[in-house]
């Protein structure tokens, strides 16, 4: 073993053009991956910090969108948001929508990932079936949601008529445009959950399930003794990303009520984008949306206080 | 494309580039037309499909007539979105010259400085003043004694009707005119006639998931009880609860799967107008140009008087001058020029449906034979916009709220006086807050 004092070899030309050549050479390296950082560090600081805290100091304040205002107005904001039923409603719309959604699109995506792994014939016509409407924009999906749910020619009505039901107003009755968004959201995003699905289940080593049947385990055995419980890292992640993108709902439930603001379906990021852009009141938007990130850091919580707890298991 | 004389790539590319930024550059620089003094007034305007068409025809004819200015519009999505912008850009100090509003979007605006109001002697020397206006739309304009909308036209809500399928019920006159009614009862009854002979409903009238639709009929119709609707800064929305019932009720009535089909939305009731299935169809005289496009045989005319006052809900496109901190007087000045040129050239402006508010149009003899545009044209005499708070008028949220106040009623016969009291409840904490455009409440008209 030869032990060479390692020389470093910096391999910029002459000694005298590397930057920062003052500073010492371990400070040197300190400033040098600074200055790699720093484009981002900008964009961050002025695109995700400086709003933040800005964001805090206009939810103190009466400033309108349209300049006027703008005067400091204490806690005024945050009492009339937690007074005001409209917000409340929002709220809970938001979580009524986050708990409708996540157990199908969780389900949904088990089922459609079983399925194609199970090896089901044209795999990738399945894959690509499944996964294609992820790919299109909230604006294409509303408006093919809206079609098909149309109460005089859409899809879904005809269906009911030939099953001889009733049919619906689905989008614009109270009763059922929570749902007919529900459905429409599962259908367009569920094939990123089904992705995440199959290759966890492709990640399960081949020999176990040739293990257990050799022991006489039959499919659903193996299903419910071996992927199933494999899946759980999965399960977890897919569940935390799912709870956090229902909670952000506003753009195909805004779109597919052509911005029409119904009590059922109005979600808080709807409520905070009329508080601030159609009723001008940057200060009470502000609040609301303090609010709203006071529930998402809650649930943030008590889901890492769950998932902690399933590891100690 | 080959790169034309022999450059290398690289030398191609730098040109290419200091080339487009020059080009850049240029677009910062105030609008002057090369070696004129021709000026650019940035214009902006909500209107898009039939409208945008026939406003852009409009733009084209006024700026080919002289050389003094030259309009440059920018077209943005009707609605909140439009006013969203058009308030940041008045705030950011980079308002257009002139623009397009909702009237009734006018009294929330006035207050927070983000419109100049107009000069009206320097109006009035373009011909431009009160005896050139029907009175309620001239009036429309004014926040106290300034005024700060001028009127290109009027959109009122109408009544169109298949004059094929009319006639065949037998509910035209002798002119070929849609048969006079004025009562609710008559007006059901010429409903009925007209079902038997149409194949589809007597009636399309699409208001599912659309506030405007069903607040532009029933304030119309609570409007012919001679009445309308209070709403007092910080005080408590006045309205005659029995003459709203009353309207929705008949409303109801209406959607019964016979005159009309009790699940309509917008679309779908254009659709079955617009295709000959229907002997009428309520709608904003902005679908004019659709029905015209469809080739049906139709006229239209006001909605029917059925509770005594002829009343005709409406709105008015209007120019209006977003705040400009340091105004440059000459521009200004063509911007003037510009609003009266339009309003004299609104001729054109009628083939998409709207009645011009400038009279010298509308009683012009070749606006007489405009039909069927003529045969409404004395809608503009009997105009009602929304009530005045910050918070109403096209587009805005409150059209809104009362839809999903009243949805319920015309959907499934839901309680009438509850959805009125819901809706009051909602208004209500609406004029709670004070207008965002005036927080502490200090401006004076």
């Amino acid at each position: 073993m030869t032990t060479t004092a390692s020389t470093r070899v910096i391999v910029t030309g002459r000694r005298d053009d590397t930057p920062f050549r003052h500073a010492g050479p371990r400070r040197r390296e300190e400033l040098i991956s600074w200055a790699f950082l720093a484009p981002f560090l900008i964009a961050f600081a002025l695109f995700l910090v400086w709003p933040i805290l800005h964001g805090i100091y206009l939810s103190f304040t009466d400033q309108s969108l349209t300049g006027a205002g703008g005067g400091f107005v204490g806690f005024a904001n945050y009492a009339e948001a937690l007074g005001d039923p409209v917000m409340w409603q929002s709220l809970w719309n938001t979580v009524w929508f986050t708990v409708l959604s996540t157990v199908p699109l969780v389900l949904v995506a088990l089922l459609m990932a079983a399925l194609v792994d199970r090896g089901l014939p044209g795999q990738w016509l399945w894959r690509l079936s499944f996964f294609m409407p992820y790919l299109l924009a909230s604006t294409v999906i509303s408006q093919i949601w809206v079609w098909i749910f149309n109460p005089q020619i859409g899809a879904a009505n005809n269906i009911l008529k030939a099953l001889g039901l009733e049919p619906i107003a689905w989008l614009q009755n109270p009763d059922t445009n929570m749902m007919a968004i529900v459905i429409a959201t599962v259908w367009w995003t569920v094939g990123f959950n089904f992705l995440l699905y199959l290759a966890a289940m492709q990640n399960i080593p081949q020999q176990q399930y040739e293990a257990a049947s050799l022991d006489g385990a039959g499919p659903w055995r193996q299903f419910w003794s071996i992927t199933l419980p494999q899946l759980a890292p999965a399960t977890v992640l897919i569940l935390i990303l799912q709870v956090l993108a229902s909670l952000k709902l506003f753009d195909q439930a805004y779109q597919m009520l052509g911005g029409v603001a119904s009590d059922t379906t109005r979600s808080i990021v709807q409520y905070i984008y009329e508080a601030g852009f159609v009723s001008y009141r940057f200060g009470y938007s502000a609040a609301i949306s303090y609010v709203f990130f006071a529930l998402i850091v809650i649930v943030g919580v008590v889901q890492a206080v769950a998932t902690r707890r399933k590891k100690e298991l | 494309m080959t790169p034309p004389l022999d450059l290398s790539r690289r030398q191609f590319l730098a040109a290419a580039s200091l080339a487009a930024g020059t080009a850049l550059l240029a677009g910062c620089a105030p609008g002057t037309a090369s070696g004129s003094t021709t000026q650019t007034l940035q214009f902006w305007h909500l209107l898009s499909g039939g409208d945008g068409v026939t406003m852009s025809s409009l733009l084209d004819k006024v700026n080919a007539a002289q050389d003094a200015y030259r309009i440059r519009p920018t077209v943005l999505a009707w609605g909140s979105p439009y006013y969203t912008k058009l308030a940041m850009a008045g705030t950011g100090g980079r308002a257009p010259d002139v623009a397009i509003m909702h009237a009734t979007r006018v009294p929330g605006w006035a207050p927070g400085g983000l419109l100049d109001s107009w000069d009206l002697d320097r109006l009035a020397e373009l011909g431009v003043d009160e005896s050139t206006f029907p009175a309620p739309i001239w009036q429309k304009g004014f926040a106290g004694d300034r005024l700060f909308s001028v009127a290109l036209d009027a959109h009122p809500f109408v009544l169109m009707y298949n004059t094929d399928i009319c006639d065949a019920a037998g509910q035209l006159d002798s002119d070929g005119r849609l048969r006079e009614t004025s009562s609710p009862e008559e007006f059901l009854e010429q409903l009925r006639a007209v079902a038997g002979s149409a194949e589809g409903h007597a009636l399309s009238y699409g208001y599912l998931g659309d506030g405007a639709q069903m607040w532009r009929l029933f304030y119309g119709l609570y409007a012919q009880h001679d009445l309308a609707i209070e709403l007092p800064v910080g005080g408590k929305m006045g309205i005659d609860k029995d003459a709203a019932v009353e309207v929705l009720e008949f409303m109801r009535t209406l959607l019964d799967g016979e005159i009309a089909a009790t699940q309509n939305d917008y679309g779908t009731a254009v659709a079955e107008f617009a295709t000959g299935k229907s002997g009428m169809f309520m709608t904003g005289v902005w679908e004019l140009r659709t029905m015209q496009n469809a080739g049906i045989p139709f006229d239209a005319t006001m909605i029917p008087t059925l509770y005594g006052t002829p009343a005709v809900y409406a709105d008015s496109h209007s120019f209006v001058l977003p705040h400009q901190s340091d105004a440059d007087p000459q521009r200004r000045e063509l911007t003037y020029r510009f609003v009266a040129d339009m309003l004299k050239g609104s001729f054109g402006w009628a083939e998409a449906g709207h009645v011009p508010a400038y009279l010298p149009v509308t009683t012009s003899p070749e606006y007489d034979d405009l039909v069927p545009q003529a045969h409404y044209a004395e809608a503009a005499e009997h105009v009602v916009y929304d009530p005045e708070a910050w918070f109403t008028g096209s587009g805005s949220n409150f059209q809104g709220e009362f839809g999903a106040a009243v949805q319920g009623v015309l959907l499934s016969g839901d309680d009438p006086a509850a959805a009125i009291d819901r809706f009051e409840r909602r208004v209500n904490a609406l004029l709670a807050q004070p207008n965002p455009a005036d927080p502490e409440g200090t401006w004076k008209p």
